[in-house]
């Protein structure tokens, strides 16, 4: 798949998993290339500039399996504007699988 | 790659943030290198997931550098677009609009170059019909020559157009998310 249309794709993934829960970075990464095939580097610096949008907050925690986590949680902020990609993401594939369905019924 | 020379190249390719950005940014993959192996992950299966280390560094650079860089997938009429930046502010009317009048300016002037050169011959031609007298077979092959010219120049001018207009568009992009940025910064 081309590359820019994945990155855009990347950032309403991660803000979708953040929805119902706090998470960590490799947790969002394996999340998200379980489902896509991405190079998982590029999440980070994708939390980063969404971090510092003011659409998540960071904490440190301590886990049972090693040394401290940085968790992402979702900020207010970062929920307004879940909702209108997610907005955005239905018109936008709505209108492609419209597109595709007129085209194959042309054919 | 393991993970040293995956966190060494990527401090490398880092070396343009300030330290303390640097630093914040290799912990976060020192972690994803350390959570990776507790799950039984070898380092070379984590650096090979992550991807190139310098790319990665890349978009750090560039979020750093644009800090709230926002995508935005619009295209469309470039006189729109162009006039929708300027709208953002003063500041825009010269960082947008000049470099557009001068692209502009440079295509609007190659083209005319190109296609005076081509219509040389017919330009000749015409000045014969009105001033028979001062007819000359050298002029009239120079003017052929210049049309050759003007042909080469014209099919230069189409790629030029077509790349300065995609660098123009880019140029417009980067803009507007630079001074969208900015505005919510402030």
């Amino acid at each position: 798949m081309n590359v820019q249309f994945k990155k855009g794709v990347l950032e309403l993934c991660v803000l979708v998993l953040l929805d119902k829960q706090d998470r960590y970075g490799y947790e969002l990464v394996q999340k998200i290339s379980d489902q896509i095939a991405i190079s998982e580097g590029s999440v980070y610096p994708l939390l980063r500039r969404l971090t510092k949008e003011g659409y998540f907050t960071t904490y440190l925690k301590e886990s049972s399996e090693g040394p401290s986590r940085k968790y992402y949680a979702l900020t207010e902020e970062g929920r307004t504007y879940l909702g209108e990609l997610l907005a955005d993401w239905e018109r936008f594939t709505n209108g492609v699988n419209q597109l595709i369905k007129e085209g194959v019924r042309d054919e | 790659m393991n993970k040293e020379q995956f966190l060494t190249k990527l401090n490398d390719s880092l070396k343009r943030l300030p330290s303390t950005e640097r630093e914040d940014i290799l912990q976060d993959f020192r972690e994803h290198f350390e959570v990776g192996l507790s799950k039984g992950n070898t380092e070379e299966e984590i650096t090979s997931g992550l991807g190139s280390p310098q790319q990665i560094a890349k978009e750090m650079v560039a979020s750093y550098r644009l800090e709230q860089l926002e995508e935005t997938a619009s295209t469309g009429n470039v006189l729109r677009a162009v006039w929708a930046v300027v709208g953002l502010g003063f500041f825009n009317l010269v960082i947008v609009l000049g470099p557009f009048l001068a692209i502009a300016g440079i295509v609007l002037s190659g083209w005319a170059a190109g296609l005076g050169f081509i219509l040389s011959p017919i330009l000749y031609l015409l000045n014969v019909v009105i001033y028979p007298e001062i007819f000359m077979l050298y002029d009239l092959f120079f003017a052929l020559f210049l049309s050759g010219i003007g042909i080469f120049i014209a099919i230069g001018m189409y790629y030029v157009t077509l790349w300065l207009f995609k660098v123009f568009v880019k140029y417009l992009n980067f803009n507007v998310r630079m001074v969208k940025g900015g505005m919510k910064h402030a």
